[in-house]
């Protein structure tokens, strides 16, 4: 007790340094925690969303053609993919994987379309930045330039992307209910969320990682 | 590897999370699978996002788990998806993982992710997910009383 004193006294700046190391990495721990549990509500509710519109769609065309027995068991590539890269959090050693989604690479082309991911990306931006420079209109006139060319980019992905669409669904007959593709749509957006919450899980594995070694060394010492 | 080894205390299983975590080797890919072990709707509805794959050996990365399907198949399936170097995600409905949950918690690799979702009859439950049961590990007793001496 006394020596602790005699610690604190002879260096208090250097205690309160790893407490507040300390209670940045608990900060970022319960974050990324927080974060995790909001995207997994998020994805049940993208969930219910898609099983309500397959059920509805198997209402309309009958369950036979909605149904397990109809998928194709030729060889096929997936035409959606994802990339595992690594990425470092804080010291080299804690090195943690990052996900990254490809959806609708064209097999033809033998190549990823990235296309679609990076317009998904730089339209997430603007959206951001239009909600914290609302009523800006060199700002907006920027972000039309920065559509426009966007537009003329992903037209040629965009088609693509339809005829996959179209691939996928094709096992289920040439003309399907508006439900099928709307559960489409939302089984893409699902997997948009499970890209996010690989990766904030990822996050949280490496904060938890830190903090318990932080835990062991106090304990050693 | 050893899937049968079981894990005997909290230690090894804190162990098994900092693997998880960092310390294992991470496989980078451009070009990896998401696999599913999940009910019908769960499983149409993922390949028709274009998700599914069939290879040379007619192998998908996918299993359908409907009331006929033995927990044996399941763990199979589980082994041979989390041992694939092609495969980044693994997706399991939380009920199907609840199933075969001693082998999902000792899971400790980086890559690929284990993801438990929700089922249509079964929703989410954080109390059961094998990320958040290690993490209550920290908020436990012993830990804040280790912290306090």
């Amino acid at each position: 007790m006394e020596e602790d004193d005699r610690c604190s006294s002879s260096n208090p700046g250097g205690i309160g340094q790893e407490e507040e190391d300390e209670d940045g990495k608990v900060l970022r721990f319960l974050d990324s925690l927080d974060t995790y549990l909001t995207l997994l509500d998020s994805l049940s509710s993208t969930l219910r969303q898609g099983w309500f519109e397959v059920a509805s769609a198997r209402h309309s065309m009958g369950s036979s053609r909605i149904s397990s027995v109809l998928l194709d068991q030729k060889v096929q590539s997936a035409a959606t993919t994802f990339q595992v890269r690594k990425s470092i959090h804080g010291s080299p050693s804690e090195s943690c994987p990052s996900f990254a989604i490809s959806k609708w690479a064209s097999s033809r082309d033998g190549k990823c379309s990235f296309g679609e991911l990076e317009v998904s990306h730089v339209r997430k931006t603007s959206k951001n930045s239009e909600l914290r420079h609302r009523g800006s209109s060199n700002f907006y006139d920027t972000t039309e330039e920065h559509d426009l060319t966007i537009n003329a980019s992903s037209s040629i992905s965009d088609s693509n992307v339809h005829q996959e669409r179209s691939k996928s669904l094709s096992v289920f007959g040439t003309l399907v209910s508006p439900r099928l593709r709307a559960a489409q749509v939302s089984f893409e957006t699902a997997l948009d969320a499970i890209v996010e919450i690989a990766n904030i899980r990822s996050s949280m594995l490496s904060a938890f990682t830190q903090l318990q070694q932080q835990m062991k060394e106090k304990d050693l010492s | 590897m050893d899937f049968d080894k079981p894990v005997r205390s909290q230690a090894a299983v804190a162990g098994s999370f900092l693997q998880m975590a960092g310390r294992g080797q991470i496989r980078t890919n451009n070009s990896a699978l998401i696999a599913m072990i999940a009910d019908e709707d769960t499983v149409t509805g993922f390949l028709m996002a274009g998700v599914g794959n069939v290879d040379l050996r007619r192998k998908t990365n996918y299993l359908i788990v409907d009331s006929k399907t033995t927990v044996k198949a399941i763990e199979d399936a589980f082994k041979e998806f989390t041992s694939r170097e092609d495969i980044a995600v693994v997706l399991i409905s939380q009920y199907i993982a609840n199933m075969i949950r001693f082998l999902v918690d000792s899971y400790s690799k980086p890559v690929p992710a284990i993801l438990e979702i929700p089922s249509k009859d079964h929703p989410y439950d954080p109390a059961h997910d094998s990320v958040l049961s290690r993490v209550r590990y920290l908020f436990s007793a012993e830990s804040v009383a280790s912290g306090r001496r």
